[in-house]
């Protein structure tokens, strides 16, 4: 069974069509590049599945049922923007995901911020955007899920962080899940992708395994990328 | 997973509340000292002044009340905190109960707070006399006890700012529906709600009132109301704002159900 499908999704904002008859699946053990242009629909398409917006038309499977509360019970999501209460003190943020996440696993988390030389104790409004954004990957890596969804979990953040988040992503997904990573810097996670969609003005352009499509390009996923979406 | 959300609901809420009661009581206790000493013209000034903040803090007490709720609603459920709220693995009616369930909580503990902080800063002997003179004859309009007709008052006023609340609420998730200015379209199917639901008040006494020529002479004479219409309109106004906050409840959940359009 899928681990999710999407079939004829289709987003609209007022008259402005937003997702077109999105079509895909993704199945266990993969590592998913989703990828394109600024505004091309890709946190459109994130945000569908994780039931932050309503869908105009079309279905969002998740092992076979629709969006709910199972759905989310297997679903880990990094948003593009810090969600946390900042007036939270990242012990008390730790305790909310334990209380609500089953599949939390709060010594991986304290681990993982050990490693990040934080004070658990200090409040998130105390701390930069970037260590906000540090604390959240790694809430989200710390959950045992069947999906994990990253929304350009690359973007703004300087060479260095971005190894460091890459690493994170690679070392802690579970055994078995998929990883879906919305981004347009691809060079940056090229080497970890398995499979790759491109989507462009709300349409899926192309879909494939990535190994194929170097084959077949005789190009990295990076040129492909620069040659389709060339201004 | 209600009782969690209601946990943190509970948490994020009396952090702001909190310093307002605590504003309260203080300013309460410090002009109760002042007038207990109050042995010279700079020390009676102080006294007045310490009474004006302890009623700006009761006013600013029921204005948060309601404000602050407002602004947590929208926060966690359409702006950035929103993220989090809506893939928590909980139903979306539990997370809309939590924040009814809080709110009242916050309503009563909020009317609670201004009776005690009136009852430290002004309480004497005097001042009950004062109030008692006033309350009896609308007691004995009632044919009622001096405390029932306080905690009938009390009862209208809880129901009534639980009645503003929701359409609030309602307003809020009416207007985060559109693509375009959602906070000016909150506050405008707020306003609409809550007209409509005090026009739908008036309407269910009106079809009373057609049973009942007491209470029809509301809404057909200028004469003055007898004892019983005026009975029978407080118990009837508790008993219809309860109905509209049932009545909003179970609309606001559906409309909550239907799925939110997070920016």
């Amino acid at each position: 069974m899928e681990l999710l499908k999407c079939s004829n999704l289709n987003k609209n904002y007022g008259k402005k069509k937003v997702l077109k008859d999105i079509n895909f699946s993704i199945t266990d053990g993969k590592i998913i590049g989703l990828l394109g242009k600024n505004g091309t629909g890709k946190s459109t398409l994130i945000k569908l599945i994780n039931d932050l917006l309503v869908p105009t038309s079309g279905d969002i499977l998740i092992l076979g049922k629709e969006i709910g509360v199972e759905s989310k019970e297997v679903i880990s999501y990094l948003p593009e923007r810090t969600y946390l209460d900042k007036t939270m003190t990242v012990r008390q943020v730790i305790d909310y995901f334990v209380d609500f996440y089953e599949d939390f696993d709060k010594n991986k988390a304290t681990s993982l911020l050990k490693d990040l030389d934080l004070d658990i104790d200090e409040k998130l409004i105390k701390m930069s955007k970037g260590m906000q954004e540090k604390v959240q990957l790694v809430l989200v890596m710390s959950r045992k899920a069947k999906l994990y969804i990253l929304d350009e979990p690359l973007g703004g953040v300087d060479p260095a962080t971005r190894d460091y988040i890459l690493d994170t992503i690679l070392n802690n997904f579970n055994e078995g899940s998929s990883v879906i990573i919305s981004t347009h810097l691809i060079a940056d996670i090229e080497r970890i992708l398995d499979e790759v969609i491109f989507i462009d003005k709300g349409k899926i352009i192309l879909t494939g395994d990535a190994d194929e499509i170097r084959s077949r390009e005789n190009a990295s996923i990076d040129e492909v990328f620069r040659r389709m979406f060339k201004c | 997973m209600l009782s969690k959300l209601i946990k943190y609901d509970i948490k994020r809420i009396a952090k702001f509340l909190l310093v307002f009661y605590v504003l309260a009581i203080f300013s309460a206790i410090l002009t109760r000292l002042l007038f207990m000493v109050n042995n010279s013209f700079i020390i009676g000034i102080l006294a007045q002044i310490c009474s004006g903040f302890t009623c700006a803090m009761i006013a600013n007490i029921l204005i948060n009340t309601l404000m602050r709720q407002w602004v947590k609603f929208k926060s966690t459920l359409y702006d950035d905190e929103s993220y989090l709220t809506h893939t928590l693995p909980v139903e979306k009616s539990s997370i809309y109960m939590s924040k009814i369930i809080v709110s009242i909580g916050s309503i009563i503990i909020s009317v609670l707070v201004i009776f005690l902080t009136l009852f430290i800063a002004y309480y004497s002997k005097e001042n009950i006399e004062v109030l008692k003179n006033t309350l009896l004859p609308i007691a004995n309009l009632y044919n009622s006890s001096l405390i029932r007709v306080v905690l009938i008052f009390i009862a209208a006023f809880m129901v009534e700012t639980l009645c503003i609340l929701q359409s609030g609420y309602t307003g809020i998730i009416l207007g985060h529906k559109m693509n375009n200015n959602k906070i000016l379209f909150s506050i405008v199917y707020g306003l609409l709600v809550y007209i409509f639901t005090q026009v739908f008040a008036l309407g269910l006494v009106f079809i009373l009132g057609l049973f009942n020529d007491n209470l029809m002479n509301l809404f057909i004479t200028n004469e003055v109301l007898n004892f019983d219409t005026i009975r029978i309109v407080g118990y009837l106004c508790i008993f219809i704002y309860f109905i509209i906050f049932i009545g909003n409840l179970f609309i606001n959940i559906r409309l909550f159900m239907n799925g939110v359009d997070v920016d």
